[in-house]
């Protein structure tokens, strides 16, 4: 289970666009997330949707811990009930995925995986078992050994994925993992969230797409402007407010706070 | 610091690294084949050069000079022993004397060019050179002289070498006439001439000698090829990393700052090593090529012991491994706040030119080894490699040097894990701190400078200072200050006009209030005692630092009228250094950082910038008043004001010392109590800590 305290960060901004200096006087400071607090459980599916600019990237990388929050934090409670709240720790238990995490080119899949269960501290003999499952699972026997760089956009994204499952997380944390696919990459992906949820890994996911999220997610955090502005089961929220789809859900509750929806 | 997750990174880095293409060439062709390429061309050319100037006829004339026939005869003789030949022309191409007619030239074409006189036929190159005779001192008929005039073209380097041959011929006249008159007279020209006689005898060994020439040049190809290995991968593991999008993968691993830093530095230290190493080899393979080439060109074979220099290259292969640390970690430094590979490249530059001055520090004759140059960075190894081709071993100094390297790498990156601020790098917004690279028409009006421009401006100024400053106060002493001052205001408005500054915020021009101004002269007065105190508590510590620094003074003084004295040393450093440092600098801090910080770093700046040691805390304790002064009341007025007085009162002090002797006896006294001492002193701190109070007052008020 991982949950948020309060968890906030601040970013400058300048007043004029045209203005290139970010200090006191030209700029203003404010709450890109704004005090969230939440939680996601075990085998759950949690899906954080909300307009660009809502603060869902960055909600996410603090999460992932690869910002630091300007308030709050980040609690990770294991099986036997004890807090985890070290950054370096946390690292290790989440699996992180976004449009931004690149994958080094000069390197074949292969080796970066080693490379990774290495850093990650798993032993050699573990880390070969291990390199062969995922491969497996995800199918990518074909372009193991190929530099990244030589890899077709799905491939890429699959060694992205594996890149995640190496050191078995606990928690996975994906950025619209599914932007940009095509229909049978994304359904791989989805494919992938459900399985681990049946192990009961914790998945929270950000996406544009409402009907993906509609299908997969068990609960729903709607972010604006950096606070949670609704919270619930997809059925929940339709119902609250009396919309049949999501995408209907997601435009009135937006709509409801005067904001505008870039759909 | 987990080491497993450093080895991985690090063999992560060198994969990355090496299999880039770019790197491989930076690091292997560079050394392999560009190096022998440039030296073995440089060979061959002046080579050809040499062969070109000895081999060829010269093409000389004699115009008017009545002993023609009898010189050519000498000339001719004398040629042979020195391998020089000559042919002897007139302008119209036959073996005689012009007369000035003219003259024409037959072409095996049968085209005809005609030269009036040997001065048109030298101006169109087909004379090298010619000689004419005049006489001399002959108006009382006593003392007469012959003098032969060799005309010649300096522009032109056949021409040049031509009139030196001619030279070399005359002089060689001239010695026949001598011994010839010499007997004429009944004496023996040798007893005459030659009383005694003296040789050369070079008691260096071979290897010696080889190694001061080589001492010259390494250094210099050694630095440059080290941060050319270092810069590539430096840039490619931060800015390319950050580029390539994998940081943020990176951050993803359970990865601390300093393991992250640390793999880096030592793939990039790695990398300028292996470059450095293969450098070495490179110019040991080109040496013992020329040392093989030579032994077969010379009939005496030389006794060369390459045995000898094993001690030396053992030394050096250590220090250029250190100084590929250093160098690693001054790339890092500056290529890890870089956003694009475009940015990191742009901020290796000047590191680059820095470098590359500071490596010619072994061609210097006056610098050499001790023990502070030991202690500054990259001049140290210059250095250090000249001692050790001139076979001076001196352990302790080796030492120092190998140590300190390592001692600022490693500081170097402590402070860049501190300073590194992931977030800031990979999810900013791309605004550079150097305005001045920008393009000016895109420059925003009204900006403020950023702390890079700062730091360039200032290296600008202390850049003119050293080189234009120093020699004007050499030359015109006092005028010179005025030089001196009128640059540093003039760099430091242009600069700012220059990106556009907003010179009315950054500057702080306001008018100043009566009241503050007032103020700002309690102050002085009360800083003035402080500082006095100061000086002479810094002169029992370092005796002898004071004196120096006044006797520069004095020396520049000299003779000079008051009032330019009080113009150069008083009103105009009021003037321009307050522009600079409590306009630009301070300024620009204040905005930065924390008002205190600002103050201090102002304080230490112009400290340094009077470059004496007491000098550097008294000045800078005055630094740190002006700019808080300026700070509280928003206005350069009260900073001028106060810098001012403080310069009028030293000139005063020292132009008109029996006057301010009966008006301030105190200042005067050889050998003041203790009591009275401790009432001056404490008057002084009365007098500070009162105005300081006014001050923050005033700005209370204004708050209100």
């Amino acid at each position: 289970m991982i949950r948020t305290e309060g968890l906030s960060k601040k970013f400058r901004k300048v007043k004029d666009e045209k203005q290139k200096t970010l200090n006191k006087k030209t700029s203003y400071e404010f709450y890109a997330v704004d005090h969230v607090t939440m939680q996601a459980d075990d085998g759950e599916i949690l899906g954080i949707l909300g307009p660009n600019g809502a603060g869902k990237t960055t909600l996410l990388r603090m999460i992932g811990n690869l910002m630091k929050p300007t308030e709050g934090k980040v609690v990770i409670s294991d099986a036997e009930g004890g807090e985890i709240t070290d950054q370096i720790m946390i690292k290790t238990m989440v699996g992180y995925l976004s449009g931004n995490t690149k994958l080094y080119h000069r390197f074949s899949t292969r080796e970066m995986l080693s490379m990774i269960a290495k850093i990650h501290g798993i032993s050699k003999e573990e880390q070969q078992d291990r390199i062969q499952e995922i491969c497996e699972v995800l199918d990518m026997e074909s372009f193991m050994d190929n530099r990244i760089e030589r890899l077709s956009t799905g491939q890429t994204q699959r060694a992205n994925i594996a890149r995640c499952l190496i050191h078995k997380p606990q928690i996975y944390i994906f950025d619209e993992p599914t932007l940009g696919l095509d229909i049978i990459s994304s359904e791989s992906i989805i494919e992938f969230m459900k399985k681990e949820r049946e192990q009961g890994k914790t998945v929270i996911y950000s996406t544009h797409y409402m009907e993906e999220a509609q299908y997969l997610c068990d609960r729903i955090v709607m972010l604006y402007q950096g606070k949670i502005i609704a919270e619930g089961t997809p059925e929940h929220l339709m119902q609250q407010t009396q919309t049949t789809n999501l995408r209907e859900t997601f435009r009135a509750l937006i709509m409801g706070i005067g904001g505008e929806t870039d759909e | 610091m987990n080491k497993k997750i450093i080895a991985a990174l690090y063999k992560k880095e060198m994969t990355d690294i090496l299999r880039d293409k770019k790197t491989i060439l930076m690091m292997i062709v560079v050394p392999l084949i560009l190096y022998p390429l440039i030296f073995i061309g440089s060979m061959a050319l002046s080579a050809s050069i040499m062969n070109a100037s000895t081999s060829s006829t010269y093409r000389i004339g004699f115009d008017q000079v009545p002993e023609a026939p009898e010189l050519r005869t000498f000339f001719s003789e004398a040629a042979k022993e020195y391998g020089y030949d000559f042919l002897y022309l007139t302008p119209n191409g036959l073996q005689e004397e012009g007369n000035g007619a003219v003259i024409t030239v037959l072409h095996e074409d049968g085209e005809n060019t005609e030269y009036a006189t040997y001065e048109e036929a030298l101006k169109n190159g087909y004379l090298d050179a010619y000689l004419t005779k005049e006489t001399v001192g002959a108006a009382d008929g006593n003392q007469s002289g012959e003098v032969y005039r060799i005309n010649y073209l300096a522009s032109e380097t056949d021409s040049q070498t031509a009139a030196s041959m001619i030279e070399d011929m005359l002089e060689e006249y001239r010695q026949s006439l001598r011994e010839e008159r010499l007997i004429e007279a009944g004496l023996l020209p040798d007893d005459i001439l030659y009383p005694i006689s003296y040789e050369y005898q070079d008691m260096s060994s071979n290897e010696e000698t080889m190694g001061s020439l080589l001492g010259y040049i390494i250094p210099f190809l050694m630095i440059t090829s080290i941060l050319m290995g270092a810069m590539y991968p430096a840039i490619d593991t931060t800015a390319g990393e950050k580029e390539r999008g994998t940081l943020e993968t990176l951050l993803t691993l359970p990865v601390r700052n300093l393991e992250m830093i640390m793999s880096k530095f030592l793939a990039t230290s790695t990398v300028a090593v292996a470059a450095a190493l293969l450098n070495l080899i490179s110019m040991g393979i080109l040496g013992a090529y020329m040392y093989e080439s030579m032994q077969a060109a010379s009939d005496v074979p030389m006794e060369f012991n390459v045995i000898s220099y094993l001690p030396a290259i053992f030394i050096m292969i250590l220090c250029v491994a250190v100084f590929a640390l250093f160098a690693s970690a001054v790339c890092l430094c500056v290529c890890i706040f870089a956003r694009s590979f475009k940015e990191a490249q742009n901020y290796t530059t000047p590191v680059m030119l820095v470098f590359m001055f500071a490596g010619m520090a072994g061609m210097i004759p006056a610098v050499s080894l001790d023990g502070s140059t030991s202690l500054i960075p990259v001049v140290n190894v210059a250095l250090l490699i000249v001692e050790l081709f001139k076979f001076h071993f001196d352990m302790g100094l080796i030492a120092m040097v190998l140590f300190s390297n390592v001692a600022y790498s490693l500081l170097a990156v402590v402070i860049m894990t501190k300073l590194f601020n992931s977030e800031d790098i990979l999810f900013g917004d791309g605004t550079g701190s150097i305005r001045l690279l920008e393009k000016r028409s895109d420059m925003k009006e009204k900006q403020m400078p950023g702390i890079g421009d700062v730091v360039l401006l200032l290296s600008i100024l202390l850049i003119a200072l050293m080189l234009i400053g120093s020699i004007a106060i050499l030359k015109y002493r006092a005028y010179g200050l005025v030089i001196q001052q009128l640059m540093i205001l003039g760099i430091t408005v242009f600069y700012c006009w220059y990106i556009k500054t907003d010179f009315k915020k950054v500057f702080h021009l306001k008018r100043p209030k009566i009241g503050d101004l007032l103020t700002g002269t309690l102050l002085w007065v009360g800083t003035y005692i402080l500082m006095m105190t100061l000086t002479v508590l810094f002169s029992a510590v370092f005796p002898g630092s004071a004196e120096s620094a006044g006797q520069d003074l004095l020396n520049i003084w000299e003779n000079a009228p008051i009032w330019l004295v009080i113009l150069s040393s008083a009103l105009l450093p009021a003037i321009c250094e307050e522009t600079a440092f409590r306009g630009v600098l301070f300024g620009t801090l204040q905005n930065k950082c924390h008002i205190l910080v600002a103050v201090l770093i102002t304080g230490v700046v112009f400290g340094l910038y009077h470059m004496n040691l007491i000098k550097f805390f008294v000045v800078g304790f005055f630094g740190c008043v002006l700019a808080y002064a300026v700070y509280k009341t928003g206005s350069i007025a009260v900073s001028m004001w106060m810098h001012f007085l403080n310069n009028l009162f030293s000139v005063l002090l020292t132009f008109y010392e029996d006057q301010m002797a009966s008006i301030f006896p105190i200042l005067f006294r050889e050998d003041p109590g203790i009591g009275e001492l401790a009432i001056f002193v404490m008057i002084g701190v009365i007098l500070f800590v009162v105005s300081i109070l006014l001050l923050r007052r005033k700005h209370f008020n204004a708050l209100k």
